[in-house]
């Protein structure tokens, strides 16, 4: 043995049963620093990092800034809007647009309707929805497909293009033309039309022409119910989307858990109730935020469903539109940029409490559709 | 004896209902409520635009109603009144058509960062998903009643929707020059630069389909990813031999979806619709209701070849 092998040896200082303390030369810290950060893979990394947050920064930004700016114009106080100095942060805080919009317009009904309406649709179409995706996704019948493709067919043809026709059908609500028929009308059915001497005979209805009531059928504009009805038929606004998540989530639902429950004696419904059900509660509640906050910022239905101006919603409401008249005209020389953050600021309140909702969901939208199994196949 | 005998044969009947097609009848019941709504709701509502579509009302007289034999789809384009239409239309469809890349790319692109194990996930995503909840056009809306505000060009506050002439992010001449070596035709510039400024509009239309690539990101297995590390695959090899075949249904799935969400967007050519207004007053309904219908039938023929073209590179991992 030669000498600088046992040089080279860790020296044992003190030994313990458990501890042991070595002497040992260790690497210049130069040196260490050298081959931990000043190599190429370590700058390739460093780079892509960089860029990376500034991606994510941009377009959080591109995202965040109109509520950014809109939010620091509705806290400034009048006599910012006359300083040319001031353009994002507010100089004197205020909070006079939001009183004023509180007090002077019936912020707290449309705010209490739009809840109302936002959260029975909601609840509605989530159940509804995963009711006919299980169907959809865990039996083999006749017309699966093709039902299948109507769904997805129900969600192409866009709503727009039928208006007219959903605004007629909800004015005068009328299930095979039973009303008509009972009120002398004759047979009508999918546009099909025929009357003669003795169906007109038949008019148990009379002429009833009441508020809800017409000899065409049941008046249900200025109502909650075409959404009620559109929701419990999974035909509302994007029902097809929400159909097609559920259904791609409880096609991963293995099959072994119902054959199961099934040999447990545990019928179809209450297979579906006390077990498909509780675990598919991630996936229901993004439904639920999708159909809960579509619904409340949905502002083509509302218009479809309330004629005039008796819309007790949010969005067809006074609120973002008319200006409060306490402070129209507080900022003489600069009125239109007073006037727009005025309805920006009503605008906001009109969004605000969905975006508390979501800063508090947003956990579990995200968790709800990666967890969703969604494979597209 | 007899009375016997009958009761075993309706036993034996009552036995003969196989698992199957119980489970068929439960299928039905599951699906009822939708073909409920199908029937009585659905359909009425989309027979009775058809029918406004085909059916001209008689000039003097409220409720007559006069078969017009495919007029009407005839005269949204040829009718004195209707110049606009085809412009208006091919404007709209073509928006879609340069919509789909871009919003496709962008929502894929930031999904795969978002998919990455980076700090600030969490914020980031919550910030993302914004626009899903306002994809409705709130934020537009909003805008729009703020459209005669002379905010943005007086300097005060921007309301960063890139609207205004100031606000435009970037300038072709400033690509122009960037990409001087390259030769790029002033269409392609066209296209990069308009869809730069338009990015908000883009982040803002690409929150579900964020959400879907997320999620089937996802659902790739980590094994794979692991595999090919170990044969020394680069990230962008993995990138387009892994992560890209295995998220091509999804990219099927929101072009359809983008396509879908487009027609909730105000168009050229809705509001060209919804503006109508003929000499002919008693056409008015059925040419407007014909030129959606049109609208309609040419934006489902261009979904139709998109899903036969990408159905063709969809990688589908498991082979029914």
């Amino acid at each position: 043995m030669n000498t600088s092998n046992v040089d080279s040896k860790p020296k044992i200082r003190k030994e313990t049963k458990n501890k042991i303390k070595v002497d040992f030369e260790r690497t210049s810290f130069k040196e260490r620093f050298k081959a931990k950060f000043l190599t190429l893979t370590f700058l390739k990394k460093v780079v892509w990092i960089i860029v990376r947050y500034i991606l994510l920064i941009g377009v959080a930004y591109i995202v965040l800034f109109p509520f950014f700016s809109k939010i620091s114009s509705s806290l400034m106080a009048p006599s910012d809007f006359n300083d040319s100095m001031v353009r994002l942060i507010p100089k004197n805080f205020s909070v006079d647009i939001y009183k004023a919009i509180f007090t002077e317009q019936e912020y707290m009904t449309a705010f209490g309707n739009t809840l109302l309406l936002s959260l029975s649709t909601a609840l509605i179409q989530t159940f509804v929805c995963s009711f006919i995706a299980y169907g959809f996704a865990k039996f083999k019948f006749k017309g699966n497909k093709i039902l299948f493709a109507l769904v997805i067919l129900t969600m192409i043809i866009p709503h727009r293009t039928l208006q007219l026709a959903i605004t007629n059908m909800f004015a005068n609500f009328d299930i095979l033309g039973i009303f008509s028929f009972l009120s002398g009308g004759g047979i009508s059915i999918f546009g099909f039309e025929y009357n003669n001497e003795f169906l007109s005979s038949i008019n148990i209805l009379g002429n009833i022409d009441s508020k809800v009531f017409t000899p065409d059928g049941v008046r249900l504009v200025n109502t909650f119910w075409p959404y009620i009805i559109l929701s419990i038929t999974g035909l509302a606004f994007k029902n097809g989307l929400y159909i097609f998540l559920l259904r791609q989530f409880f096609m991963g639902v293995p099959d072994e858990l119902e054959e199961s429950a099934y040999i447990d004696g545990s019928g179809v419904f209450k297979t579906f109730f006390t077990i498909i059900l509780p675990i598919s509660i991630p996936m229901m509640i993004t439904v639920f935020l999708f159909s809960f906050s579509w619904c409340w910022t949905d502002i083509y239905y509302s218009k479809v469903f309330f004629t005039g101006n008796n819309a007790p919603l949010l969005l067809t409401s006074e609120i973002g539109k008319e200006l409060p008249s306490s402070i129209k005209d507080l900022v003489p020389n600069n009125i239109s940029k007073w006037q727009t953050a005025i309805r920006t600021t009503g605008g906001l309140m009109i969004i605000a409490p969905l975006v508390v909702i979501y800063l508090f969901c947003q956990k579990y939208l995200v968790q709800g559709i990666e967890r969703s199994g969604l494979t597209a196949d | 004896m007899t009375d016997m005998l009958e009761v075993k044969v309706k036993k034996k009947r009552k036995k003969t209902v196989s698992l199957d097609k119980k489970k068929a009848r439960a299928g039905w019941i599951f699906v009822l409520p939708f073909i409920i709504g199908l029937v009585f709701v659905y359909f009425p509502i989309v027979f009775e635009s058809l029918e406004q579509s085909l059916f001209y009302k008689v000039p003097g007289d409220a409720t007559a109603r006069v078969f017009n034999k495919f007029a009407s789809y005839y005269e949204a384009f040829f009718n004195a009144d209707t110049s606009g239409f085809a412009q208006a239309l091919f404007t709209s469809v073509g928006e879609i058509i340069l919509d789909i890349p871009m919003i496709l790319l962008f929502s894929l692109f930031m999904a795969v960062l978002l998919n990455q194990k980076i700090g600030g996930r969490a914020v980031f995503r919550a910030i993302f998903f914004v626009p899903v909840i306002l994809s409705t056009g709130i934020m537009e809306s909003i805008d729009a009643s703020a459209v005669l505000d002379t905010m943005s060009n007086a300097g005060g506050i921007d309301d960063g929707s890139g609207s205004s002439a100031a606000g435009e992010i970037v300038d072709a001449v400033d690509l122009q020059k960037f990409f001087n070596g390259i030769s790029l035709t002033d269409g392609m510039l066209k296209y990069v630069t308009d869809a730069i400024n338009d990015i908000f509009n883009i982040v803002n239309r690409s929150g579900v389909q964020m959400l879907i690539f997320l999620a089937g990101l996802q659902s790739i297995s980590p094994a794979i990813y692991e595999s090919v590390q170990i044969d020394g695959a680069s990230a962008w090899e993995t990138f387009w031999k892994i992560t890209f075949p295995m998220i091509s249904p999804m990219i099927l799935v929101n072009a359809v979806y983008t396509v879908i969400d487009a027609f909730t967007v105000d168009s050229t050519v809705m509001t060209y619709i919804s503006t109508l207004k003929l000499t002919e007053v008693e056409k008015t309904t059925a040419i407007s209701t014909a030129m959606s219908w049109i609208y309609f039938l040419l934006v489902i023929a261009i979904l139709g070849i998109l899903v036969a073209v990408l159905s063709a590179y969809t990688f589908y991992q498991k082979k029914k």
